[in-house]
């Protein structure tokens, strides 16, 4: 019972914001026993018709007919209309809260810490804001007016049964017991094929999705007739979970609807049995299989709100969860800052890691100066720069900025001194201008054209159908990796920060676009601190200092002059990065 | 080129052309197609069956009271479990019918899906880089199986639903033809509003799913772009445009509520008018003698039934639609042209091959030719290196080689032979291909080694990463050769990423390499294993490389400076080096030794 009290605690939160539409509710659940009432009426209405029938035609009986067919179009009205009322309400209701929760969920995810995201995948965050936030939403809605109705319908229904003829309502009523305990086993049971199937034909989708990506290797290869064969098998799997499911589904409609017809079966041999012993008119026979018709739906109602209830409840648990998770820190001191940076003897283990990615890093940066950081994938170049964005919280004592500790800086002062390029440029699927301009309002044309001409970007946009304003990303028009990289370019460089953290932000940006991007930085950058993490050498050959990062240690430090004359790591790459660069330079190339 | 995932041919009109495609797939199942129809028929004739039972056993055992007790007894019974067997009947041919559509209709997807998956894997490269993998996979995955709605629901189902109506119609006229022509009237009216206010709620429908799928994009994209949202102090900026998506989603729900809910009590209030009208006409009737009360309820029952196939038929007019505009897009795909055809000759001997290239052009479509005039022979074992600048069309001759292109003019020759007289399969196993990054599928490093043929044995993967100097690294992995490879291989570094495209290639053991030199990284552990297994791998081979390390161009037998789709130099490095031409200033202007 406790337990059922934590999981019905977790929808807490659903009902205050459903309170918030109180008048909503309660107006929905005022018609929902009018609707039951009215529609409860109808099958005596038509019994007694049916039993007036029997009587000889006069003035009387015709004008009693009229009377009935009256009231009956009265009753459909009514029935019609608070129908109306108690869905339209109700369900609008449920789409408020959905719509609540969704805002409320987004705005706290907004202010959750990074180390949380590094371990959820997008695809379990989607589906709480998509797929839990429905199931909750059907308790809230759908839930409230059929489950509603049902408990209006239910007992009036068999109270009014059996105020007629017992013996009948009780054999209509073991008929619809079986049903329902049939249903009960059955339906989790179709839920958790249908899920089976569903698997099913997401590994179908995601051979075909791989195949079609690498269309090239599976051709070159000769992997054609392999991939068929795989596809064949997994092709083969779904048909199967799917005839399973359907067999099951098959079962269940027949289930259904034999039950009626055994209901009906029982009324006519009990029911006929008592008419023909003179104890139940005709009319009332046809009453009974009236109000039989009306239990149908309300049971069915009743075996899906059982089965969608733990679905619910456990959708509602993974709710709350995600909104109890703690935010990140939001204090901390907040003075302006210059960029003058400093690390003593960093050392940084990432959480639930067991070696650091960072060992015992120091450097000092003045503010205006540029620190080029250079090194294999994973050597800590990212690391340092997620330290520095207050990404994760780094040792007391061991990172420093403008002589401030970065653990007693608020995580919004560091963002603010940093205009940040990342690894993966991201787009959001929208024009490029929103997404150079990334929701500041108060952007002008003339700052988003110097960012788009310093990104370089202007020279694709005579290639866009419609320029700045055309749509791109997932949804919008594919840009080529270059492309994106300096859409995210221009966006970092529209923010005009005191300091500029760009993390291998053109590595697939061709080296004549590259250097033009690079010369114009130099003037623009003229006071803004740097910080470039780069596969290419030629970005960092005139920083003030590059950092040689592997293992999370410092292998080789310097300018690019002085590590070339060292002769160590920098300098053999280097080397073999000029030789591809003239190999690729081609006969117009300007040295 | 506005949306790459949007539905191309997204009509969904009612042409007849392409059910008529459709019929050749669905033919080997003709047979269980006609049983479904046939069961179809006798279901219907149980379902007018029960209403025709409970009629006459009102009018007789239970209204005639003339006759004795224990007739009108025996009688009722005999009513009451025929009508029990009726039902009984009824639902195990629910029940038979259900699984004998979905047998010849899943079936029939399956063919489908094999034969249009199997197509796209034939189709040319140029046709993939026009498609994106995602709207491929949904026309395999969701288009084909929306046929079966067009099967199952749409014509058999359909079919069902006309017959019923018509038939219980002409029921209706046998038992009272007032009535009868009373129903006919109404009838009408009631469909043309469901399907009218159907219409107009599916629209406000479809209205949702867009906004939904823009909310849901959005979704995925503020979780995915955080760090960006977070570094920038866009935090509130992104959740505010995420409300106003939301409560565009919410504004088009409310629209939709509002057209079903009106919908719903519409159709049912016009159900009702209607049977109340019968209930006038009929108890008419009744009191006039000239219809009997049990007819009647059997003429209520038989409206009853009339009920469910109107209320649904807007809705079955829309699944329809879909279907037909998934069946032109499954079409359209299964009639673009495949590459050309195999060549006829077989295989020629294995071992070195001698490629030639003669006067080959090339372009993509009608664009600007991306090769134009290019002739060069590399002998067997010898390496052929390719310089130039990006756009040059180095990776357009690279893939013409094994065919994944053919030449718009000219002639790509292996041993002497046109690579298209050749059997395609056996001339791409002759040659493998090195790209500068490695593209990995789900699995693990031996699957994606051996590209899950399990004919290969471990031991000659383990051979091919000995050879490349990828052994130790793949040894050191958490699992090994069966660690799983992680989405988009994020664990590997770009250079045994290149590594394990060297083990790829030589597990295949082809005669010739194409490869795609990977520019190098700081990570000079690496980077020595890389040469080294470069020359490991063109070792008795004929190789053709695009070039990006002066030790490469330097070993190879042939050098040829690329631009805009023509040679411009062809030589040695030192004969190049002496004629002092583009290759030279090349070097020259880097700084490099000569």
């Amino acid at each position: 019972m406790s337990r059922l009290s934590a999981k019905l605690a977790a929808l807490r939160r659903p009902w205050q914001l459903l309170a918030r539409r109180r008048a909503l509710v309660l107006t929905g659940m005022l018609f929902v026993p009018v609707h039951a009432a009215v529609t409860l009426w109808m099958p005596r209405l038509l019994g007694d018709t049916l039993d007036l029938l029997q009587q000889r035609r006069g003035d009387d009986v015709t004008t009693a007919l009229a009377q009935a067919c009256w009231l009956l179009l009265g009753l459909a009205v009514v029935e019609a209309g608070s129908r109306y009322v108690s869905r339209k309400t109700l369900i609008d209701a449920s789409r408020h809260v959905e719509r609540d929760l969704k805002d409320e969920l987004v705005a706290h995810l907004q202010r959750l810490p990074i180390p949380w995201f590094d371990k959820v995948r997008t695809g379990d965050v989607t589906s709480r804001l998509t797929q839990d936030v429905e199931l909750v939403r059907f308790v809230m809605g759908p839930l409230l007016l059929h489950g509603g109705s049902a408990l209006c319908l239910l007992p009036a229904g068999i109270w009014l049964m059996a105020g007629m003829n017992v013996p009948v309502t009780l054999s209509a009523s073991a008929a619809f017991a079986v049903l329902f305990v049939a249903m009960r086993i059955l339906l989790p049971r179709l839920h958790r094929w249908s899920k089976a199937a569903q698997e099913a034909i997401g590994e179908l989708s995601q051979q075909a999705q791989e195949d079609f990506a690498g269309i090239r290797v599976v051709q070159q290869f000769d992997r054609v007739e392999r991939e068929r064969a795989a596809m064949a098998t997994r092709n083969r799997r779904y048909l199967l979970a799917n005839l399973r499911l359907v067999r099951l589904r098959s079962l269940v409609n027949a289930l259904s609807h034999s039950t009626s017809g055994l209901v009906l079966f029982g009324v006519l041999l009990v029911g006929g049995l008592e008419v023909v012993d003179g104890a139940l008119s005709v009319g009332e026979l046809f009453q009974f299989t009236g109000y039989l018709a009306l239990m149908t739906f309300p049971l069915e109602i009743l075996g899906w709100t059982l089965a969608t209830m733990p679905r619910a409840l456990a959708a509602a648990e993974r709710i709350q969860e995600l909104l109890a998770t703690p935010t990140e820190r939001a204090t901390g001191a907040n003075p302006p800052l210059q960029g003058h940076l400093q690390a003593r003897g960093l050392t940084f283990t990432y959480p639930g890691a067991s070696t650091p990615a960072l060992r015992d890093v120091s450097f000092e940066l003045a503010p205006g100066q540029k620190l080029g950081l250079v090194g294999p994938v994973g050597g800590g170049k990212s690391t340092l720069l997620a330290l520095l964005l207050g990404f994760y919280e780094p040792p007391r004592g061991q990172l420093f900025v403008d002589g401030h500790d970065v653990a007693d800086l608020a995580p919004a002062a560091l963002r603010g001194l940093f205009a940040y390029a990342a690894q993966e440029p991201f787009l959001f699927s929208d024009t490029v201008a929103a997404n150079v301009a990334f929701g500041r309002p108060d952007a002008s044309a003339a700052d988003l054209g110097a960012a788009v001409t310093a990104a370089a970007l202007d020279q694709d946009l005579p290639q866009l159908s419609l320029g700045l304003d055309t749509i791109v990303g997932e949804r919008g028009v594919t840009l080529s990796g270059g492309q994106k990289q300096r859409v995210s370019l221009a966006r970092a460089l529209f923010d005009a920060r005191p300091a500029l953290l760009l993390d291998d932000t053109l590595s697939a940006v061709d080296t004549l676009t590259e250097r033009r991007i690079l010369d114009g930085l130099a003037g623009a950058r003229a006071g803004r601190t740097t910080i470039l993490a780069t596969h290419r050498l030629s970005v960092v050959a005139d920083a003030d200092l590059i950092l040689v990062l592997d293992g999370g240690l410092v292998r080789e430090r310097g300018t690019s002059r002085e590590l070339l004359a060292r002769g160590g790591t920098f300098a053999a790459a280097w080397r073999l990065q000029t030789e591809s660069a003239a190999l690729e330079s081609g006969p117009e190339a300007t040295p | 080129m506005s949306d790459p995932y949007a539905d191309d041919t997204p009509t969904g009109k009612l042409s007849l052309g392409f059910v008529r495609q459709l019929w050749p797939h669905a033919r080997p199942y003709r047979r269980g197609f006609a049983a479904c129809l046939a069961i179809l028929l006798v279901s219907f004739g149980l379902e007018l069956l029960g209403p025709y039972l409970l009629g006459r056993a009102i009018d007789g055992p239970l209204l005639d009271t003339s006759a004795p007790t224990t007739e009108r007894t025996t009688r009722l019974l005999w009513f009451a479990f025929g009508f029990l067997a009726a039902t009984g009947a009824g639902a195990w041919l629910g029940y038979v019918y259900g699984r004998l559509t979905a047998w010849n209709g899943q079936r029939v997807v399956r063919d489908l899906r094999r034969r249009l998956f199997e197509h796209l894997l034939h189709l040319p490269l140029s046709f993939h880089e026009r498609n994106p993998a995602g709207k491929l996979t949904t026309r395999v995955a969701n288009d084909v199986e929306n046929l079966n709605e067009l099967i199952a629901t749409g014509v058999l189902q359909s079919v069902f639903d006309l017959l019923k109506i018509v038939g219980v119609l002409v029921a209706l006229c046998f038992l009272d033809l007032r009535l009868a022509l009373f129903t006919l009237a109404a009838t009408p009216v009631v469909v043309v509003l469901s399907i009218v206010f159907r219409k107009n709620a599916e629209r406000a429908y479809r209205a949702v799913r867009g906004r939904l799928a823009l909310q849901n994009a959005f979704t995925a994209e503020l979780v995915g772009g955080v760090r960006t949202t977070r570094a920038g102090g866009r935090e509130a900026t992104i959740a505010a445009r995420y409300a106003a998506r939301n409560a565009d989603t919410s504004a088009a729900w409310f629209d939709t509520v509002r057209h079903f809910s009106v919908f719903f009590s519409l159709v049912d209030f016009c159900l009702r008018a209607t049977s109340v009208g019968l209930l006038w006409f009929g108890g008419s009737a009744v009191l006039d003698g000239t219809l009997q009360a049990g007819q009647f309820v059997q003429f209520w029952l038989y409206f009853n039934l009339l009920t469910g196939p109107i209320r649904e038929l807007g809705e079955k007019y829309n699944v329809l639609q879909a279907a037909f505009a998934s069946c032109e897009r499954v079409f359209t795909l299964l009639a673009e042209p495949r590459f050309p055809a195999d060549g006829r000759l077989p295989t020629p001997a294995r071992g070195a091959a001698r490629i030639e290239f003669a006067d080959v052009s090339f372009a993509y479509g009608s664009g600007p030719a991306a090769l134009q005039h290019v002739s060069f022979v590399a002998e067997p074992g010898a390496t052929v290196a390719i310089v130039g600048p990006t756009g040059a069309g180095k990776s357009t001759l690279l893939s013409l080689v094994a065919r994944l292109r053919d030449a718009t003019s000219g002639a790509v020759r292996v041993d002497g032979v046109d690579v298209r007289e050749l059997q395609l399969g056996a001339l791409r196993r002759r040659i493998a291909y090195v790209a500068q990054d490695l593209f990995l599928f789900t699995g693990s490093v031996l699957d994606n080694l051996r590209l899950f043929d399990p004919r290969i044995d471990e031991t000659r993967v383990w051979a091919a990463l000995e050879t490349v100097g990828a052994a130790e690294f793949v040894r050191r992995l958490d699992g090994g050769i069966h660690a799983a490879v992680q989405e988009r291989g994020g664990t590997f570094s770009q250079g045994e990423r290149q590594l394990l495209a060297f083990a790829r290639a030589l597990v295949a053991e082809p005669d010739v390499l194409v490869l795609d030199e990977a520019t190098s990284s700081i990570d000079s552990a690496t980077e020595a294993r890389l040469q080294l297994a470069l020359r490991a791998a063109m070792r008795g081979r004929t190789a053709i490389v695009v070039a990006h390390r002066l030790s490469t161009v330097k070993a190879a037998d042939r050098i040829l400076v690329l631009e805009r789709g023509e040679v411009r130099e062809a030589g040695t490095h030192a004969e190049l080096s002496v004629a002092r031409g583009i290759y030279h200033r090349m070097l020259e202007r880097a700084g490099l030794p000569q």
